[in-house]
């Protein structure tokens, strides 16, 4: 057995120094190299996992934030609708209005002007009457050269107007 | 020509004998130590060819251990030692192919001493390593099955003890006295399987590569030109592959030792799971 370990070149001083160092290798290796790394791997793979994941929210707020948007662009322009349906309403109402008022004004303008006409065509079928009784004594006095007395004389003028009239 | 199974000794600390292997393992030691300790500082989120490949080896590296363990938990136990074993021995093997190492000796006494020597290529520096991770193999089971169960295993005299209590009560059990003796005989030919594992990991590894130096040599002082080519790329192949099969052995005798335990099928359960 000593020969064989002696052929193969096995030194218990080697060996444990063989030992040793792998030993070594191996902690350093994993505190150096492995547990690092690792981490970093595991932290990379989170954050791309993260930020994938925001991404997909954003995407579906996206979404979310555009079907909002053409829900409110709907609803506006059903509001701008009706507002303009109503305007219309009420512009035609307003309008109604407007012309029977001007009907009304124009017929109480008519009532007031036939009105005075109506008086202005008294007065002056009055003055034409007066005058005209003027004119009518006017000429009675001149067929009638001469008077017969004052009193009876307006007497028989107011007599033939009044008949005349 | 010169082949000698033993390494030679390069120089002398005081009474501890450096070997050539022995020394190229420790410079290996550093170089790797100084590599991976400068990828790990210098990590950037886009990596450079550098660290990309680092970080492909260790994935892939901890993906096909998760593989075989079947946990994360395991997994990041056992990972470091094989990915170390791993690593060592197949930059150990690769850089014996940087062409113009046999050229270098230096003299010492009155013989020429190759200053290279494949690190693998020395039984010392393997044996080490078996040791490694067959002593991690058992204290694993031990962990596993407690150390009365870990013994009993090996000396498994149950079947035996129950049979000569029966007998003295004047039952006499020849089926049990039968599964007894198997019992306690599949016992020590665990006990032997464990011995041998040593043997076959330690002498699988050293066997090839030291073959592959020597047929190389061998093939290089007959026909130095061309000829040696094949053998070359076979020993290449062989030094992959080795490297492979050291640390997936000690993978699987790890993880066989990490399942000899009740405690496995608690632990199974989530661990499969996992794996969805």
């Amino acid at each position: 057995m000593s020969k064989l370990f002696e052929a193969l070149g096995l030194d218990l001083r080697i060996l444990f120094a063989q030992i040793l160092n792998f030993a070594i290798l191996l902690v350093a290796l994993y505190y150096v190299a492995y547990k690092p790394i690792f981490k970093f791997l595991k932290e990379r793979r989170e954050g791309i996992e993260k930020g994938v994941k925001n991404a997909e929210e954003a995407e579906s707020k996206l979404k979310i934030a555009l079907k909002k948007e053409e829900e409110i662009i709907n609803e506006a322009k059903k509001e701008a609708l009706k507002i303009v349906e109503k305007a219309r309403e009420e512009g035609v109402e307003k309008k109604e209005s407007i012309i029977e008022k001007a009907k009304e004004e124009v017929g109480q303008i008519i009532q007031s002007e036939k009105a005075k006409i109506k008086a202005e065509k008294a007065e002056t079928l009055k003055e034409i009457k007066k005058e005209v009784s003027g004119i009518v004594i006017l000429a009675l006095e001149k067929v009638l050269d001469e008077k017969i007395d004052n009193k009876s004389d307006k007497e028989l003028i107011e007599k033939v107007t009044k008949s005349l009239a | 020509m010169n082949i000698s199974l033993s390494p030679d000794i390069l120089f002398s600390i005081g009474s501890f004998p450096v070997t050539n292997s022995f020394f190229w393992g420790v410079v290996l030691t550093l170089a790797l130590i100084i590599f991976f300790g400068l990828v790990a500082k210098k990590m950037k989120n886009v990596p450079g060819p550098v660290q990309n490949f680092v970080e492909m080896i260790l994935e892939a590296g901890y993906d096909f251990v998760r593989s075989v363990t079947g946990s994360d938990k395991k997994t990041e136990k056992v990972f470091p030692l094989v990915f170390t074993l791993f690593i060592f021995i197949i930059i150990a093997n690769l850089i014996t192919y940087i062409p113009g190492q046999s050229a270098l000796t230096i003299s010492r006494g009155d013989e020429l001493v190759p200053v290279f020597r494949a690190v693998i290529a020395d039984y010392g520096m393997v044996f080490a390593m078996t040791m490694i991770s067959i002593i991690v193999t058992q204290i694993v089971a031990i962990y596993m099955v407690g150390p009365f169960g870990y013994v009993g295993k090996f000396f498994n005299f149950k079947g035996l003890f129950v049979f000569f209590k029966g007998l003295f009560k004047g039952k006499v059990d020849f089926l049990g006295l039968a599964q007894g003796f198997f019992d306690a005989f599949m016992g020590i030919m665990d006990l032997v399987g464990e011995i041998a594992k040593v043997v076959s990991l330690s002498f699988r590894l050293f066997g090839n590569i030291f073959a592959g130096e020597v047929l190389t040599a061998v093939i290089l002082f007959l026909a130095p030109f061309i000829a040696p080519l094949p053998f070359m790329i076979l020993g290449l192949l062989s030094a992959i592959v080795q490297a492979f099969v050291f640390s997936v052995l000690t993978l699987i005798y790890i993880t066989m030792a990490s399942e000899s335990g009740g405690e496995e099928r608690k632990e199974s359960v989530p661990a499969r799971s996992c794996d969805v």
